[in-house]
């Protein structure tokens, strides 16, 4: 049984996913990243093989993506997160066109064509406005857990009306509304009505075809969820694992490169070129 | 609308609350219901700063100033085109094309004022291509009278161009009864601004602005009629002075700040004595004169009757010469430079200002502002605080 | 798939010292100007200027573009922005104009040469209305005396601009020749004039037989990075002999790297456009991001602000004053509209054979910058060619953001590839 990794070194978190050669998630890991990358990358590659019941010497082939991609010491190959956005959100949902991905800092939009490829990209890395960072800004001001802010937005009757995108002048911007005593679940509603809608401004600039699916942390608020809908007149995908969808796409580049025979052999193993036969094991 | 504008009996709060809810409508509701009445009739949406609007009117058309969007709309798809170092203007504008608001129009015009707004005519020729859309190049050498003869052939060019569009040759005679019209709008405004100067409790910065930008909303023959209103009722205004501190306001020729923040910064303690809101449609100081050459005699007034414009490179005088004679003139005590953010032209103006107001001794206070608040505490106590340190001086 | 192979950023052909060498001849020239008032020194604009009448008054130009781009390279530029924006420029001004304004206050010394005080200033207003304020604010600081020379923009989709705005132009150069008439006390040599504009006229035409020789597969030198060391002495030295010798030497070196089938890079794997000028504080590590994926300039929208001589035009002996202002109205990026730009890259897809389109937004330069998102639009969503934006800037180190850019090529080059293995597939 051939064996592919994908480790995904976010700026908060670390995930990694190990497929089997039959395109099945076998193991997956996900930790804090911390302040060492490179150990972060290792550690989380571990977990994955453990939690897959392997050794991490079996593991043929393994990519590296995220803004550390370059801290994966053992990777065989180091790949963008917007390729590996686009193939594991094309292998969770076959029919995704547009990624919409909100990370803890960054935002970006994806089209993806039939294949998982990547069309045509756009990336906001310049400012936190429409990230999970200007989220927790604004959980933090008005006193709530991260994960409740999402479900109390639906509650707003009355969205405010948010002056600014800017995560730091979100804070005083939410002030005045409570002093004004506007309720927090219209100003929670207002704070993720104006990040859906800057999102989706810039996911426009890719051009928005159906299916669209929602990628990284963000994608877990129900609120964001709710709220991308509205602006954009459509259903997007969410699930369960979509914090790993990068880890994903980067197993699959793996596995292919293994498979097709362009690998370099893996952590432990000689230059022996593999052969894509599923072995008696299996 | 247009008729509650001029309804003789209107008190003086009711006119401005029509003109504010004028200046803040993104779909031009008065414009639109005055072509409806008048089937055949078109519009030429003109962009800031300056417009020769006496061409489109002589043409026969109805000019009107097509200035963003205020804080009205969302921005959604212009952002797509224009990066995030350029002004608000430029995008809500587009933006206004982009969601079909601006079908109504037949045409826009646009002028050299700074580069992001030289490339959104493009943009506009390229997105739009059954818009008319004309670009005015406006002489830049002062010294010499070949600006002023190039600025009258290229008058020629755009007034050929409209005609085309409307299907009107506009004669001499024409053309001087719109600058005789425009004229005198030109010098109401002026007698409303004299009348701030003097007498700054009877009409505010708000309201006067509110009245203008109503005014280039609507058609110019109601607008001096509403002028005339207004001027006829604002001195027995019941109004008291306040003691506040005097001040002229530049930097703000071309985004238009929000009302609130205007209002803000007189209920912070100034009277807005001065400014220059919407400086293109106030752009003379006297009367154009009424000759056998119309165009020549626009081009000439603009470069030798106009109020001076950070967007008008004249080298026949340094930058801050006039700002400074004005403060003095108008005997403010201050001078508040607000330029819109990312507006190029006024932050360049802004640093020789800023070593001639110091060297000249006059307090002043630099504020940026977007035309997209609708939240002004932060800027309340900035003006505030400036009110503070001349009051305690 | 191509990663991290050794990146070749140099070409350091015989023509690269040459060029060092002439700009540091010509920088020796302004020092000494500096120190004893040897030459009147001219302050201009490099989109589009007359700079054939300053040499046939031998007067020596200065242009503050290019000693702005100077202090980036060599990594001076912050400081004086710092200082500038300290004297009240906003940090959304141009940077070239911040660097060179805290370059004046100063002293006028930079690493390369001691920059004299204007004679005159000569304002080219061609297009770029940053022109017109640097030259404002420089009048006020030198008390110089200044002239505004108002080139029309270049408005229409007309073919030519119109005989009224040719006329216009040839006019207030009179007036110029009439300045310089009465600050030399010599009358024009016309002759000489024509003598000047034909070796402009020539020096054009070897830029251009140059840019064409990129046409081939591989192309023989990078028509961005490389274009840049040529583009200086083409605005420093446009109208001399030692400009015209160096483009016949730039020239023989490329036709035999053509000849010979060399490029810049051991493979080249991807051919683009390059559209807006390049963050010179970070020439080399951009350059890299693109040589690490075989990607190569096969022609760029920037190597066009001093002059497009590739598409015909010449400047005319038989006509000095006309054909220098067509120059100035028409021949340059910097006077065109989006529209006239977007024909310009689509005729470089087209007649160079480029897979793809990479805009490189600076937020000091509105004319380049402002509204490339729609031009974008217009490649991507109505001409299909793969195209990539990214921002940084021309002067300002503080705003290039290494690890995002190179996220960002890094993803457009991957997806290209993707492409190109499914097509074949």
């Amino acid at each position: 049984m051939t064996y592919a990794g994908g480790v995904d070194v976010g700026s908060t978190q670390t995930k990694a996913i190990i497929l089997s050669e039959n395109h099945k998630i076998v193991g997956r890991a996900l930790i804090n990243t911390g302040a060492n990358v490179s150990m972060a990358a290792e550690r989380a590659f571990k977990q994955a093989a453990s939690s897959a019941g392997i050794s991490p010497e079996s593991v043929e082939y393994v990519v590296g993506t995220g803004y550390g991609r370059y801290k994966v010491s053992f990777g065989n190959a180091q790949i963008t997160e917007i390729s590996c956005h686009a193939r594991g959100a094309n292998f969770l949902f076959p029919k995704t066109r547009t990624v919409i991905d909100m990370g803890g800092q960054d935002a970006k939009g994806i089209r993806v064509g039939e294949q998982g490829d990547v069309k045509d990209f756009v990336m906001n890395d310049k400012c936190a406005a429409g990230t999970g960072r200007f989220l927790s800004n604004a959980a933090e001001t008005v006193g709530l857990g991260l994960d409740r802010i999402g479900p109390i937005s639906l509650q707003a009757k009355k969205p405010v009306r948010l002056s600014t995108v800017c995560a730091v002048f979100v804070e005083s911007d939410i002030m005045s509304y409570l002093a004004e005593g506007k309720t927090v679940p219209d100003i929670l509603g207002g704070v993720h009505s104006a990040i859906a809608a800057r999102t989706v401004a810039l996911v426009r600039r890719v051009g928005i075809e159906p299916e669209v699916t929602f990628t990284g942390g963000v994608s877990r608020n129900i609120g964001m969820v709710k709220a991308l809908e509205e602006k954009l007149g459509l259903a997007v995908n969410v699930c369960d694992d979509s914090h790993f969808i990068g880890a994903i796409g980067a197993a699959i580049f793996a596995l292919e490169r293994t498979l097709g025979g362009e690998a370099s052999p893996g952590p432990g193993k000689t230059g022996q070129v593999l052969s894509s036969q599923p072995s008696a094991a299996d | 609308m247009a008729t509650a504008l001029t309804q003789s009996a209107s008190p003086l709060e009711s006119v401005f609350a029509a003109c504010r809810e004028s200046a803040q409508d993104p779909e031009f509701s008065v414009a639109r219901s005055w072509l409806r009445a008048h089937p055949g009739r078109k519009a030429i949406g003109c962009f800031p700063v300056y417009c020769p609007v006496e061409l489109i009117h002589a043409a026969g058309m109805l000019p009107l100033g097509i200035i963003g969007a205020g804080n009205q709309i969302e921005i959604t798809f212009a952002d797509s085109r224009f990066q995030s170092f350029v002004c608000s203007i430029v995008k809500s504008t587009l933006e206004l094309g982009l969601t079909s608001r601006l079908g109504f129009l037949e045409g826009m015009l646009f002028h050299s004022i700074c580069d992001p707004a030289r490339n959104l005519a493009s943009v506009f020729q390229r997105n739009f291509p059954d818009l008319f859309v004309e670009y005015i190049h406006f002489p830049q050498n002062f010294t010499s009278p070949l600006g002023r003869q190039y600025l009258a052939r290229e008058y020629r060019r755009i007034l050929e161009g409209l005609e085309q569009r409307s299907g009107h040759a506009a004669s001499t005679q024409d053309l001087n009864r719109s600058i005789a019209l425009y004229n005198g709008i030109r010098a109401r405004l002026r007698e409303i601004y004299r009348i701030r100067t003097e007498t700054p409790h009877l009409i505010s910065a708000a309201e006067s602005f509110v009245l203008t930008r109503a005014g280039t909303l609507m058609v110019p023959e109601d607008f001096l009629s509403l002028l005339d209103q207004v001027l006829g009722e604002l001195p027995s205004r019941p109004s008291k002075p306040k003691d506040r501190i005097r001040v002229v306001l530049e930097g703000s020729f071309c985004e238009l700040p929000p009302v609130g923040l205007i209002e803000t910064l007189e209920q912070a303690g100034c009277y807005i004595l001065d400014d220059d809101f919407l400086r293109g449609w106030r752009w003379f100081t006297q009367d154009v004169p009424i000759q056998d050459d119309p165009l020549a005699a626009l081009a000439e007034s603009y470069s030798e009757r106009a109020y001076y414009s950070g967007t008008k490179h004249d080298s026949r005088e340094t930058k801050a010469e006039h700002l400074i004679r004005l403060a003095r003139e108008k005997k403010a005590d201050a001078v508040i430079f607000q330029a819109a953010k990312f507006c190029e032209p006024a932050l360049f103006d802004y640093a020789l200002y800023r070593k001639a107001l110091e060297d000249a001794k006059i307090p002043h206070l630099l504020l940026e502002f977007e035309e997209k608040t609708w939240s002004f505490d932060r800027v309340r106590s900035e003006a505030e605080t400036f009110v503070e340190s001349l009051l305690f001086d | 798939m191509a990663q991290s192979r050794a990146a070749i950023t140099d070409y350091q052909g015989r023509i690269h010292n040459l060029q060092k060498d002439m700009i540091g001849r010509y920088y020796s020239r302004l020092t000494a100007a500096s120190q004893n008032a040897s030459e009147k020194a001219i302050y201009m604009l490099i989109s589009g200027n007359p700079v054939e009448l300053i040499e046939a008054f031998d007067m020596i130009p200065v242009y503050p573009e290019v000693n702005a781009l100077q202090l980036a390279v060599k990594k001076q530029s912050l400081p004086l922005i710092l200082a500038a924006e300290e004297m009240g420029y906003s940090t959304d001004n141009c940077a070239y104009v911040k660097a060179d304004v805290g370059m004046y206050f100063a002293g006028r010394k930079t690493p390369f040469a001691t920059i004299p005080e204007p004679d005159l200033i000569l304002c080219n207003y061609v297009g770029c209305n940053v022109y017109l304020q640097w030259f404002e604010h420089l009048k006020e600081y030198s008390k110089a005396p200044i002239y505004n020379l108002d080139v029309p923009f270049f408005r229409t989709n007309s073919a030519d601009p119109s005989e009224e705005d040719i006329r216009y132009v040839v006019k207030q150069l009179e007036e110029v020749i009439e300045i310089l008439e009465r600050m030399s006390g010599k009358k024009l040599d016309y002759k000489k004039l024509e003598h000047i504009v034909e070796l402009s006229g020539e020096t054009g035409a070897l830029w251009s037989e140059i840019k064409k020789l990129a046409q081939q597969r591989p192309t023989p030198f990078d028509a961005y990075f490389d274009s840049v060391m040529m583009m200086a002495p083409l605005y420093c030295l446009r109208g001399t002999e030692d400009g015209l010798w160096f483009f016949q030497e730039a020239y023989k070196e490329m036709k035999q790297r053509a000849d010979n089938q060399e490029g810049p890079l051991p493979e080249e794997r991807f051919r683009v456009v390059m559209e807006g000028p390049p963050p010179w504080p970070y020439l080399r590590q951009f350059r890299d991001m693109f040589s690490r994926w075989g990607a190569v300039a096969v022609a760029s929208t920037y190597s066009t602000v001093g002059g497009i001589w590739e598409f015909g035009f010449r400047h005319d002996p038989q006509r000095p004053l006309e054909s220098i202002a067509r120059h100035m109205l028409q021949w340059n990026l910097t006077n065109r509209n989006f529209i006239q730009r977007y024909r310009q890259i689509k005729d470089y897809l087209r007649d160079w054979n480029a897979d793809a389109l990479v805009i490189h937004s600076v937020k000091s330069c509105r004319l380049f910058s402002a509204g490339q998102g729609d031009m974008r639009e217009y490649f991507t969503k109505q001409l299909n060619v793969p195209t990539l934006l990214i921002e940084s800037d021309i002067e300002d180190p503080r705003y290039f953001s290494e690890a995002q850019l190179r996220n960002r090529v890094d993803a457009f080059f991957e997806a290209l590839e993707h492409q190109r293995m499914l097509a074949k597939n």
